[in-house]
């Protein structure tokens, strides 16, 4: 509560000092979502068995103010449902531009991981409820620091380049829900082509990754166990402190007649945790009939430790006093588990591999607003489940 | 009774046709693709290299309607979505909105940077037309 009363105390201070000089314009978007899981056993996307309207719904207000000289302050606030709607500053930045074709941001701002990452919460931009998961399903999506944007004309194409540097420290799902967790030397570039109906895409990001696994206790505790046995090599290998990760994303965008089609691929790994390398893509097709869009998604997600991961912990190990000692969680119980079991456990724990397919439509019922439809099916392979999720909703922009 | 049908039918002719529009004293050759290009953001001068900038009839109009369908061919909705994936990211500004034929005119007629559209039936003096969809 004091947070939304500082953020809204803040934005009102900002408009009120900028309106006198500035240039401020206001824009804004909502959605308001209502969805529903078909199995009791599993949420989807955050939603149970019962209808709920919170987990998606979001409000949001933008302010820029032109400060002349070709400088541009802009804040983003956002009230999420998920969040109980406390207000909070998704973007926060300044930009500056250089000419007219380049432009330096600094402050608080979108990840470019993805094609949509810089409006993933602005549902009007785009056909689904939301982007397909399996790809943007990462639990981050705004850093600190600075970006330099360039726009080109090349013959026929244009061209959109940036690049980034910054950090991110926030609480992620990592390894239970809320991880504390830090990105530091993020270093990305994204580059995109585009020609009429056609538009392609590349992106790719590093960054020095730690996340703190206090709050996961069976992890901390095999961490822990493996040190008191002088396994610092292996212990270090599931922890992920300041390990050198990569993001790699590449897709394609078509808008031709009224035929649609999206595709992306991406890539994750962190080197040396227990965060298995990623890979997931999608391909959706949409169709659109005047004011109604109807489209359909296929994706997958597969999260999979390379078998030279497994069994690197030792069985047994020389003590100087006690000679040959298993390396279990007892050492003086015979039954009691092996921590080389344990951490093939905690890598395989970490497998994931989803199939989703989707169907849905956009109805533009109104020019600032759209009704959407959707109804994804998801298939577990690992626990061999399949969950249903329909989810209904309206995205407006102001 | 033909008065109204004459009225009737200069108007709709009128709702059919629209004028791109700069200053006079602008020599630029401005085409279609320029003019999408300027509209759609991806451009900000012309030819010559002096700024351009972009001002719109209102939404809800139905020259602004023609003109979203032939010359930039998006409809409404599709054109509002664009904009809001600019918008949210400090990439871009719509072009700024004008309530009627005449104000255009005037704003135009006393800007030399501005570009604009009417409806041919509107055009006078001025101003020097374009291009017409």
């Amino acid at each position: 509560m004091k947070k939304t009363l500082v953020s809204l105390s803040i934005a009102l201070a900002c408009g009120a000092s900028f309106s006198a000089t500035a240039d401020l314009r206001i824009n804004g978007f909502a959605s308001v979502y209502a969805g529903q899981a078909t199995n009791d056993k599993q949420k989807v996307y955050g939603y149970d068995d019962d209808a709920t309207f919170s987990n998606e719904s979001k409000f949001a207000v933008q302010i820029s103010a032109d400060l002349t000289e070709g400088l541009t302050a802009t804040s983003q606030v956002i009230a999420r449902g998920s969040d109980d709607y406390n207000a909070e500053f998704e973007w926060a930045y300044i930009t500056y531009h250089i000419d007219d074709s380049s432009q330096v941001n600094a402050g608080k701002m979108r990840i470019p991981f993805y094609k949509y990452s810089d409006y993933l919460d602005v549902g009007y931009a785009y056909r689904w409820v939301r982007p397909p998961q399996s790809v943007y399903g990462l639990s981050f999506s705004t850093y600190e620091g600075a970006s330099y944007l360039r726009t080109d004309t090349l013959g026929d194409w244009d061209s959109s380049l940036q690049l980034l540097y910054g950090n991110l420290s926030e609480d992620i799902i990592a390894y239970t829900y809320a991880d504390p967790a830090e990105m530091k030397s993020i270093w990305g570039i994204n580059w995109t082509m585009s020609r009429d109906w056609f538009s392609a895409r590349a992106a790719y990001l590093v960054a020095d990754v730690s996340i703190d696994e206090l709050n996961s206790a069976p992890l901390s505790q095999l961490i822990a166990g493996l040190n008191n046995y002088g396994l610092s090599n292996e212990a270090s290998k599931l922890q992920t402190n300041e390990d050198s990760g990569y993001f790699l994303g590449v897709g394609f965008s078509i808008d031709y007649n009224d035929i649609l089609v999206d595709a992306e691929y991406t890539e994750l790994e962190v080197d040396d945790s227990v965060l298995a390398p990623q890979e997931q893509f999608f391909v959706s097709v949409g169709y659109r009939i005047g004011s109604v869009t109807i489209h359909s998604t296929y994706e997958e997600n597969q999260d999979k430790h390379k078998a030279s991961r497994f069994d690197t912990v030792p069985l047994t190990i020389n003590h100087p006093q006690l000679g040959t000692i298993p390396v279990t969680t007892d050492p003086t119980n015979p039954n009691a588990p092996t921590l080389r079991a344990l951490t093939n456990a905690a890598l395989n724990g970490v497998h994931v591999d989803t199939s989703t397919w989707s169907v849905g439509m956009r109805y533009d019922f109104h020019p600032s607003a759209a009704f959407k439809l959707d109804y994804s099916s998801l298939d577990n392979n690992v626990t061999n489940t399949r969950t249903g999720v329909v989810t209904a909703g309206v995205d407006v922009v102001f | 009774m033909k008065l109204l049908y004459g009225l009737l039918f200069a108007s709709m002719t009128a709702a059919a046709d629209v004028s791109v529009i700069v200053h006079p004293s602008n020599a630029n050759a401005v085409d279609a693709s320029t003019i999408e290009k300027i509209y759609t953001g991806k451009v900000k001068t012309f030819a010559d290299g002096s700024k351009a900038t972009p001002v719109r009839l209102s939404e809800g109009n139905p020259v602004s309607e023609e003109f979203n369908t032939k010359a930039l061919n998006k409809s409404a909705s599709q054109l509002k979505a664009y904009w809001s994936k600019l918008i949210f990211t400090g990439k871009g500004t719509p072009p700024k909105e004008i309530d009627s034929d005449a104000e255009m005119l005037k704003l135009v007629a006393t800007n030399p940077d501005h570009i604009g559209f009417v409806a041919s039936g509107s055009v006078t003096g001025d101003v020097k037309v374009v291009f017409s969809f």
